[in-house]
């Protein structure tokens, strides 16, 4: 399709939505507006019932804790699809060589990025672990949480370059942990279920709103959250960075 | 006055992630929308989903994007076939 055609196509389809966009656009909620009552009912309700003060962790892990496990499910399937289609014969070896680009040399990481990546990555690591175990009394959670561990293990891989990263970050390892916290999440919703009380009843004490100890069986899935998260999306990075080496046949 | 600033750089961002036409800029721009994103996010009183967009949007994507592009770019061929 030509560039013209494609234009041409484009001013057809946007003169005959235009009409409906105008009719719709006055209709819209003003900015800010949220016209759904169930807001304003669980704001109300969740520090006092749930004592928690995040009401975001509380909606999550409680009240709607069934969808965020089909979520948790989405995550878990979409990293095992890039295992499947990813882990292969590339990148397998921890001291595999990096690829070349012609025209790019492959430097060694400088002593200055692996200053800044030493100091920054136990910051990140920290950082993300309090916004984990803070979910219920803090901005933040366990999805929150498990993508900033994650990230800081990337940080690894900047100041220790690749063989160093593999060293830390063992596939094993991360496989295991991604399925455990799935599995965790998976038996607090199922283990109600066995004993004839509703999905995912919180059953555990509640303790008090504002501690870390607040908000009962949301703790433990929130530890599995951030489990399934860190893991997975570490085996994520892992599997496409691999594709970043060469192939183990090719070695001249 | 302040959302209204981000909400402009949002489509500014957003502009410069359509015209890029170079896929390693438009990984770059791609990073500056999510920055920007997370800013709109911050001001708007939604720090969870601020938390989860900075690293998602301005970490994770675009490294996936790199080590692809990387990984596109490498020369394949066995060391004595090149040319």
């Amino acid at each position: 399709m030509s560039p013209r055609v494609r234009v041409a196509l484009f001013g057809a389809a946007a003169l005959a939505v235009l009409p409906a966009l105008f009719h719709v656009l006055p209709h819209l909620p003003r900015f800010g507006d949220h016209p759904s009552p169930y807001g304003d009912a669980v704001t109300a309700s969740a520090p006092v019932a749930r004592q928690t003060q995040n009401i975001v962790t509380a909606l999550n892990f409680d009240y709607r804790g069934f969808d965020t496990l089909g979520e948790e499910f989405i995550l878990l399937c979409a990293v095992t699809g890039v295992t499947v289609l990813l882990r292969g014969a590339r990148g397998e070896e921890t001291s595999a060589r990096p690829g070349q680009v012609d025209g790019r040399p492959v430097l060694p990481p400088s002593e200055s990025v692996t200053l800044i990546s030493r100091v920054l990555g136990v910051m990140v690591l920290v950082f993300g672990l309090s916004t984990s175990l803070h979910a219920t009394s803090t901005p933040g959670g366990g999805f929150q949480g498990g993508v900033v561990i994650a990230s800081g293990f990337l940080l690894v891989l900047l100041g220790e370059g690749y063989r160093g990263w593999r060293g830390v970050i063992r596939s094993e390892f991360m496989d295991g942990l991604e399925a455990f916290g799935a599995m965790l999440f998976a038996v607090c919703g199922f283990a109600g279920l066995c004993v004839g009380m509703p999905f995912m009843t919180n059953v555990l004490p509640l303790g008090t709103a504002g501690s870390v100890w607040a908000g009962g069986l949301m703790l433990v899935i929130n530890a599995g959250v951030t489990c399934a998260v860190g893991g997975g999306f570490a085996v994520l990075f892992l599997e496409f960075l691999e594709e970043t080496r060469v192939d183990p046949g090719a070695e001249g | 006055m302040l959302i209204d600033v981000l909400l402009l750089m949002l489509a500014v961002t957003g502009t410069g992630v359509a015209l890029s036409r170079q896929p390693v800029r438009q990984v770059i721009a791609l990073g500056a929308n999510g920055l920007v994103l997370t800013l709109l996010f911050m001001a708007l009183q939604a720090p969870d989903v601020a938390f989860a967009q900075i690293v998602v949007g301005t970490a994770a994507v675009p490294m996936l994007f790199l080590a692809v592009l990387a990984s596109m770019k490498m020369d394949r061929r066995p060391e004595g076939r090149r040319e």
